[in-house]
């Protein structure tokens, strides 16, 4: 069970109970939960792991109202939002809720989906590819260290991230355009 | 999206850091977390002095029963005694 696996089939398992499933589904979008938390709404690490913790007890307790399994993505970026805000008034209790979400939070949240379309590419590429762009981007790893890791000349890193990025690239345009389900 | 560009794409990887491995973990372990205290409240139920024991000494309650207890484990645990 791995990338190939679709948002809705995931999520289809995990409501039959399958442990795995919802180990993976954890795993496939705890980066963006957690973008959300800490970039998004710029919560203190406290209050973004309690958030985060708080959005993955929500979800897998109400996974039965999900209408459209294909849309647990909006729906875990709606949870994460509300949750957030929740956190915020806690703390600024005067202030009106419209005021607690950050300016641009729209367009955040596309951008985030589109890092999740990425990196669907990323699994697809495969491995060294994946991992490298990942500990090079993501992780902000310099070329010694990729290098170290990999156990692969330090030197050959700059040229392997720019054929891996290409692959990347080619990749992406086989996929096609990038739509996002409606909430369900 | 319709083109990816290079540098758009590496920006878009750079927007998706790693989650602190231990706040995965424990969101991972959420159903073997739950099946454990459900067990454990249904017995406490039934057993007042195990009832007490949970309500005087938590933190060695749950890990006697092979629950770690985490900040969001005691607090879930807390909120389901008092709705209990």
């Amino acid at each position: 069970m791995g990338p190939e696996l679709s948002d809705a089939a995931l999520v289809a398992r995990c409501r039959a109970g399958d442990d795995s499933a919802w180990s993976l589904l954890v795993e496939r979008f705890s980066r963006y939960v957690y973008a959300i938390c800490s970039q998004g709404f710029r919560l203190s690490r406290h209050d973004a792991e309690d958030v985060f913790q708080d959005v993955f007890t929500k979800a897998y307790e109400n996974l039965h109202k999900l209408r459209n399994d294909d849309a647990i993505r909006p729906w875990l970026a709606q949870l994460t939002r509300r949750l957030c805000i929740d956190r915020l008034r806690e703390a600024t209790r005067e202030a009106p809720v419209e005021e607690l979400e950050p300016d641009g939070m729209d367009e955040m949240i596309e951008t985030l989906d589109e890092a999740m379309s990425v990196r669907e590419g990323l699994a697809r590429i495969g491995e060294p590819c994946g991992d490298m762009l990942d500990r090079f981007f993501a992780r902000d790893q310099s070329y010694r260290t990729i290098g170290e890791e990999l156990d692969l000349p330090a030197g050959t890193i700059a040229s392997r991230i720019s054929r891996c990025l290409e692959k990347l690239k080619g990749a992406m345009e086989d996929s096609g355009a990038l739509v996002s389900p409606e909430v369900g | 999206m319709a083109t990816f560009d290079i540098e758009e794409l590496g920006r878009l990887i750079a927007a998706l850091p790693p989650t602190p491995e231990g706040w995965v973990r424990a969101a991972q372990e959420l159903p073997q977390v739950r099946r454990g205290l459900d067990d454990l409240l249904a017995r406490a139920e039934a057993d007042a002095a195990l009832r007490a024991k949970l309500i005087a000494d938590l933190e060695s309650t749950l890990a006697d029963a092979g629950i770690e207890p985490t900040r969001h484990v005691i607090a879930d645990v807390r909120e389901r005694l008092r709705s209990a």
